[in-house]
C-alpha cells in the first residue's frame, strides 16, 4: 500500500566535487543496506554511514549515506541521501543500481509532492520549490523567505481583522472613537502585502504543460479548446502550426501554462523547428502526447526529457477510433475525455499561481482600506476575512478563519 | 387544574416567557412555573435591551412573533442606533427601557395569551430521565406534562457574593434553585459553574447631574417590532461619567476583599463584561473608564451604573461611587454583587435545544451557558417551539447559522460550548452581511411559518413585507440608470441608499424601510453568495463521520503532528477535524483516503466471508 521507492539526483548536472542522490519511500533503508553491504538495520532512524556502493563485485563509489526516519524527513517518508562524488558516469551508475534494486526514477517535483501529501510542506513551500524542479538547480533558492513573508502577512491580516472587529463590537464603550489606529494598521498591512507580492513574483515559475505529437494530430484544436482561444491557425493540412503557442488555463483554481508545439515527426517541418520543440521540454511538468487514434508512441528523446507523459488517442470522434488501454480517448469535437484530461493537468503541483493569489490579497487589502475611509467597516471586515482565507489556503492551513474572541478582546476594555 | 400539560416551562425569565408564548401560539396548553410571579420578566441587571448583534436578535424574535420587541418598544425611554457610522450590516439598535414597566408588560402578554402561571419552586423532574413525566414542586404536588422547558437562568444553585458576605439566591431577594440542581446532577447531567455580576443602583436625587455629560435619545421612528404601533412616546436622558485615578486607587486598596480575587468564586465570568475590579487588574495603566449612568425607569428614583459592576464590600463600593464626578454625595440604594450558578455543559444540548439524554426536556436561556436577555429570549423561543412540536409528536427543528443570529448562537453553544458566558457578537456570524437588523422579517419568515408560531396578523404583516420586497426586486432589474441596470448600479462602492432612491423614478413612493433593506440585499449580494458557497462546501465536511477511526495514530496517510492533534480531540466529523488548529487540508485529504481505503478493505473482507 505504501508508495514506491523513488530516487533522483538533487544537485546540478555536470561534474562537481560532490553530488547528492535522494531516495525516498518505505524500504529505502533496506535497499541501501543491500547495495552498500551494510548490516541490516544499520540505517534505522537518523544516521550517517560511510560505505561503498558496488555493482556485481565492482566498486562504483565510496559514499556517505544520511538517513531520516519517517515523519522527520523532507518527504515525511523513510528517506536517505547518498552523498557521492560528482562524476556524471558514476552518478548514472548509482541511479541504475538503485533502479535495478526496486527504486524508480522520481518524476519532476515528486519529492516535493510527497512532502506536500505527507503534510511536510505547504503549498507556498511547494511553489517555492517549483523553481527548482526542472533540474533541482540549487538548493539555496529554497530559503524559506517566501514562506516567511506569507506567514508575516497572514499574521498582520489577522491583527487588522481583530482591530476592525474590535472597533465594530466595542467602540461604544471604547474611549477613542476615531479610526486613526485602524488606518495605520491597514497602512502597514498594505506594505506587507506588497512584500509578499514581490516575493511571489520572483519565485513564480508557472508550470508548463506541453502538447506534443505528430503533425496534424489535433494539437492546436485541443489547445484552442482548452484555452478557449481561437488564435492558432488550424487546418487539416499537415504543418500549419509553425510556432509553439502559449496560453494560460485555470483549472481547480490553479493557473497552468499550456504550450502548443509544432509537430515533431519531421513531416512538413524542418529540423530546427523540431529541435526547438524538444528544447521546450525542459521545465515542463506534463507532456500531452497526442496521436491520432493513439497510433504513434512518443519518441525516445521525449520520453527521456519529459516529466509525466499523458498519452492521448486523439480525434476519437473519427471512425478509425481504437480502444487502446494506455491511451486516453479525447475528442476536441465531441468533448469526450476532456474533463479527465483537465483532471490530469490539474494534478500538476506548483501550478497554483502564487502571484495571482498575492495580487488578489493585495487588492483586497486596498479595498478594505477604502472601506474604512468610507466608514463601511462591515465590508472592510468582510474583505479582510476573504484575504485571510486566501492566505491561509496557500499556507495549507484550511479555511477556518474563526476570529478568536480571546484575541479580539485583548486590550478591549468594555462595560455592559 | 389540567391532567397533563403539553408544555411545562420552568422559570419566568426572558427565556421562559418566550418559550411559553411560542408553545402557546402553536396551540399547546402551557403552564409556566416561576418562583415569584411578581418578578416574571424582570431585567435582573441593566435596564437596556438591544445593542450590536443583540438588537438584531430582538428583531429576529419579533419576526418569529415573540414578545420581547413589543414590550421593549412600549417601554422605551431612550434610543440609540449603535455603529451608525460603521456600515448598515453592523448597526445595533439599543433602547433604555423602564425596567418595572417592561416586566409588567411581559406579564400582561403572558396572561393575555392564555398561559397558566403558577407561583412555586420546581424541585425536580419527574419520571425517567429518558422521558420525563413532568416536574415536582415545593408547594403543589407533581405537575404532569408531555414536555418540559427548563429556563432557570442564574438560579441553579445560585450563590451571591459581596465582599465576605455570601448567601443563597439566583439574584438578590430571590430563591436559589438548589433542589432542582441536585436533581439535575443526580440524573448525571454534566453541569459547570459560571459567574456574573451587577453594579450598584444609586438614588437619583443624590447625584449632581449637572456635572455629567448628557446623552440624549436619538429622534427616530425606529421600533424593534415590525408592527410599528407600540411606541410609548416617553423619553429620558442618560449621562456619562468617567472613573479617575482615585477610583482606581480605592479599588486597588480593596482588591484583597473581593470574593473573586480571593478565590471564593470558582465560576468563570465573562471577559467582555468585567467587574470594575477586573478592569483595574487587567488594565492597570488605564485611569479613565467610561461609565454610563442610566435611569431605571421613567421618572425613576434610581440610576444604574453601566460599567461599574462590583462585588467589593459595601464600604468600598460606596467610596468608588463617590469618587466619580457628580457622585460625591451619592447614596447607594442597592449594592452591586456577583452571582455564581450552574449551567448545562454544551455536550448535554442538541441543536434543537433538547437535552440529549432525554426525549422531552429542553433547555433555554442562561442555563445553556449564555448571558444576556436577548440571547435568553432567542433561545427560549426556539426551545418553546420545539417543545410544542414534540408535544404534538413532531420532530424538533434546528436553525441554519447562515440565516439568523439565533441560529449562529445555537450552533455555537451546542457544537463548541464556551469557556465563559456566551454573549452574541456580530463577528461570530460568518454571514454577517446578511444577518442585518433591517431584514430579520424576511430572513425568518419561512422559519416562523414552518414552526407554526406566527399569529394570523403577524403572518399577514410579514407576507406583505415579503411581497413588497419582491416587487422592488423586479423594479431594480427593470430600470436602467446611467446605462446600467439599477440592481447593479446600487452595488457600486460608496453608493448610498438615498442616492439610489433619488436616481430611480420607479422607486418613488415605496415604503422607505423595505426599500432600503432590499437595496442592502443587492449591495451585499456578491459577498453573501460567496459566503453561502463556502459554507456549503464546508458543510460537506460536516457530513463525513470520523467515528469509525478508533486510533488516529494508525492513520498512515497523515503526518504525525496531525495524528496526535486528532487523537487528542477526537472530532466527530471532518469539519470538526478542520477546526482543530494545525490540521491542514492535506491531512483532511489523508483522512478521506484512509476512510476510503478502510471501507474498501472492509467491503472486500466481507465479500470474502460470504
Ligand atoms: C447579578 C446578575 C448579574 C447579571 N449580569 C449580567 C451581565 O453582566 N451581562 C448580561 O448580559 N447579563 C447579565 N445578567 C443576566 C441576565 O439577567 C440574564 O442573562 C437573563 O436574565 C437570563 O434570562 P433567563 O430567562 O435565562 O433567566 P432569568 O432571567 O434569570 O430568569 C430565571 C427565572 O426562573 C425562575 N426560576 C429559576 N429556578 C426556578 C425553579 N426551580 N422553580 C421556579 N422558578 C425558577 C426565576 O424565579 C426567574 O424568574 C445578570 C444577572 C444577574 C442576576
Amino acid at each position: 500500500m505504501s508508495p514506491e521507492i523513488i530516487c533522483a539526483v538533487a544537485t546540478p548536472e555536470g561534474t562537481s566535487a560532490l553530488s547528492v542522490i535522494r531516495v525516498s519511500g518505505k524500504g529505502s533503508y533496506e535497499l541501501l543496506e543491500s547495495i552498500m553491504s551494510l548490516d541490516k538495520n544499520r540505517l534505522k532512524g537518523m544516521r550517517r554511514k560511510v560505505g561503498r556502493i558496488s555493482d556485481e563485485g565492482q566498486i562504483v563509489d565510496e559514499v556517505v549515506v544520511v538517513s531520516w526516519p519517517e515523519g522527520k524527513s523532507f518527504t515525511g517518508e523513510e528517506m536517505a541521501e547518498i552523498i557521492c562524488h560528482g562524476i556524471p558516469r558514476s552518478i548514472r551508475t548509482i541511479i541504475e543500481i538503485l533502479i535495478k534494486h526496486g527504486a524508480r526514477r522520481a518524476d519532476p517535483g515528486e519529492f516535493a509532492r510527497r512532502a506536500f501529501v505527507n503534510g511536510r510542506l505547504n503549498a507556498v513551500q511547494v511553489i517555492a520549490l517549483a523553481a527548482l524542479w526542472d533540474t533541482e538547480k540549487s538548493r539555496s533558492v529554497f530559503t524559506g523567505k517566501i514562506e516567511e513573508s506569507c506567514t508575516i502577512l497572514l499574521n498582520e491580516i489577522e491583527k487588522a481583522r481583530e482591530a476592525v472587529e474590535g472597533n465594530i463590537e466595542f467602540s461604544e464603550t471604547h474611549l477613542d472613537e476615531d479610526n486613526k489606529s485602524i488606518r495605520s494598521v491597514l497602512r502597514d498591512l498594505i506594505e506587507y502585502a506588497k512584500d509578499f507580492k514581490r516575493e511571489a513574483d520572483s519565485h513564480e515559475n508557472s508550470s508548463r504543460v506541453l502538447i506534443m505529437g505528430p503533425t496534424n494530430s489535433g494539437k492546436s484544436t485541443l489547445f484552442n479548446v482548452l484555452t478557449g482561444k481561437n488564435g492558432a491557425l488550424v487546418s487539416d493540412e499537415p504543418g500549419t502550426t509553425r510556432d509553439g503557442s502559449t496560453g494560460f488555463i485555470e483549472i481547480s483554481g490553479r493557473t497552468i501554462q499550456l504550450c502548443d508545439s509544432a509537430g515533431t515527426d519531421g513531416i512538413g517541418l524542418d529540423r530546427t523547428a523540431s529541435e526547438a520543440v524538444i528544447n521546450e521540454l525542459d521545465g515542463t511538468e506534463i507532456v500531452i502526447w497526442m496521436s491520432e487514434g493513439g497510433m504513434t508512441p512518443p519518441d525516445d528523446e521525449v520520453i527521456k526529457r519529459a516529466g509525466e507523459i499523458v498519452l492521448i488517442a486523439a480525434k476519437s470522434d473519427l471512425k478509425n477510433r481504437i480502444e487502446v488501454e494506455r491511451f486516453l480517448n479525447v475528442s476536441s469535437v465531441t468533448g469526450e475525455g476532456l474533463e479527465e484530461l483537465k483532471k490530469i493537468i490539474s494534478r500538476v503541483p506548483g501550478s497554483m499561481s502564487l502571484s495571482g493569489v498575492a495580487a488578489r490579497i493585495e487588492e483586497s487589502i486596498h479595498k478594505s482600506d477604502g472601506f474604512i475611509s468610507s466608514r463601511e467597516y462591515d465590508l472592510a471586515a468582510e474583505i479582510l476575512g476573504e484575504a485571510e482565507i486566501e492566505a491561509r489556503r496557500i499556507m495549507g492551513k484550511g479555511e477556518n478563519i474563526e476570529l478568536s474572541i480571546e484575541r479580539a478582546l485583548a486590550g478591549m476594555c468594555v462595560g455592559k | 387544574m389540567k391532567e397533563e400539560w403539553d408544555v411545562i416551562v420552568v422559570g419566568g425569565g426572558h427565556a421562559g416567557i418566550e418559550a411559553a408564548l411560542a408553545a402557546r401560539r402553536m396551540g399547546c396548553s402551557v403552564v409556566l412555573i416561576s418562583a415569584k410571579i411578581g418578578r416574571i420578566g424582570e431585567l435582573s441587571c441593566n435596564p437596556a435591551i438591544g445593542g450590536i448583534a443583540k438588537g438584531t436578535i430582538v428583531r429576529e424574535i419579533d419576526a418569529l412573533d415573540g414578545s420581547m420587541a413589543r414590550s421593549a418598544d412600549s417601554t422605551t425611554l431612550h434610543f440609540r442606533m449603535l455603529n451608525r457610522k460603521k456600515g448598515p450590516a453592523v448597526w445595533g439598535p439599543r433602547v433604555q427601557s423602564d425596567a418595572k414597566e417592561y416586566a409588567r408588560t411581559q406579564q400582561r402578554h403572558l396572561r393575555n395569551s392564555g398561559v397558566t402561571i403558577i407561583e412555586d419552586e420546581v424541585t425536580g423532574l419527574d419520571g425517567l430521565t429518558e422521558k420525563v413525566s413532568g416536574v415536582r414542586c415545593r408547594k403543589s404536588s407533581s405537575i404532569k406534562g408531555k414536555t418540559v422547558v427548563i429556563a432557570a437562568g442564574t438560579f441553579l444553585k445560585g450563590r451571591l457574593f459581596r465582599g465576605d458576605e455570601h448567601w443563597k439566591g439566583g439574584r438578590i431577594g430571590d430563591i436559589s434553585a438548589d433542589s432542582l440542581e441536585d436533581d439535575i446532577v443526580r440524573r448525571l447531567f454534566h453541569v459547570e459553574r459560571f459567574k456574573t455580576g451587577t453594579p450598584s443602583r444609586i438614588l437619583q436625587n443624590t447625584v449632581n447631574t449637572e456635572q455629567l455629560e448628557v446623552q440624549k435619545s436619538e429622534k427616530t421612528s425606529f421600533t424593534f417590532s415590525y408592527d410599528k404601533s407600540m411606541n410609548n412616546g416617553l423619553e429620558e436622558v442618560c449621562y456619562v461619567t468617567y472613573t479617575n485615578r482615585n477610583t482606581m486607587e480605592i479599588a486597588k486598596d480593596n482588591l484583597h476583599l473581593s470574593p473573586l480575587m480571593v478565590g471564593r468564586i470558582e465560576g468563570t465570568g465573562p471577559r467582555y463584561c468585567p467587574s470594575y475590579e477586573d478592569k483595574v487588574v487587567k488594565f492597570p495603566e488605564r485611569m479613565r473608564h467610561k461609565i454610563y449612568v442610566e435611569p431605571m425607569g421613567y421618572k425613576s428614583r434610581y440610576f444604574y451604573l453601566n460599567g461599574l459592576s462590583s462585588s467589593l464590600p459595601r464600604e468600598a463600593q460606596e467610596k468608588i461611587v463617590r469618587s466619580l464626578d457628580g457622585f460625591s454625595e451619592a447614596e447607594i440604594a442597592d449594592y452591586g454583587y456577583a452571582v455564581e450558578y450552574s449551567y448545562f455543559h454544551y455536550t448535554e444540548i442538541d441543536d434543537t435545544l433538547r437535552l440529549r439524554k432525554t426525549e422531552n426536556v429542553f433547555a433555554a436561556g442562561q442555563i445553556c451557558g449564555t448571558s444576556g436577555y436577548e440571547e435568553a429570549a432567542g433561545l427560549g423561543l426556539i426551545a418553546g417551539a420545539n417543545a410544542g412540536r414534540v408535544a404534538k409528536c413532531l420532530e424538533p427543528l434546528s436553525l441554519s447559522r447562515m440565516e439568523s443570529y439565533i441560529g449562529v448562537m445555537i450552533d455555537d453553544i451546542v457544537s463548541k460550548g464556551a469557556d465563559e458566558p456566551y454573549r452574541m457578537f456580530s463577528s461570530r456570524a460568518e454571514n454577517r452581511l446578511h444577518l442585518r437588523q433591517d431584514n430579520a422579517d424576511r430572513r425568518l419568515h419561512n422559519t416562523g411559518e414552518l414552526f407554526g408560531i406566527l399569529s394570523e396578523d403577524k403572518s399577514e404583516l410579514l407576507n406583505g413585507n415579503l411581497r413588497e420586497a419582491g416587487r422592488i426586486k423586479v423594479l431594480l432589474e427593470k430600470e436602467i440608470v446611467d446605462g446600467i441596470r439599477l440592481s447593479k448600479w446600487c452595488r457600486r462602492p460608496g453608493t448610498s441608499v438615498e442616492e439610489v432612491v433619488s436616481a430611480a423614478n420607479s422607486l418613488a413612493g415605496i415604503d422607505e424601510e423595505v426599500l432600503k433593506s432590499v437595496l442592502l440585499d443587492e449591495k451585499y449580494s456578491g459577498y453573501i453568495e460567496r459566503n453561502l458557497r463556502r459554507y456549503e462546501s464546508r458543510r460537506d465536511l460536516e457530513k463525513i463521520s470520523l467515528k469509525e477511526i478508533s486510533s488516529y495514530m494508525e492513520v498512515e496517510e497523515i503526518c504525525w503532528e496531525a495524528r496526535e492533534a486528532l487523537e487528542k480531540s477526537r472530532p466527530e466529523t471532518l469539519a470538526g477535524a478542520e477546526r482543530i488548529p494545525g490540521i491542514r487540508p492535506t491531512d483532511l485529504q489523508g483522512l478521506l483516503i484512509y476512510l476510503d481505503r478502510r471501507r474498501s478493505t472492509w467491503n472486500n473482507a466481507r465479500a470474502g466471508e460470504i
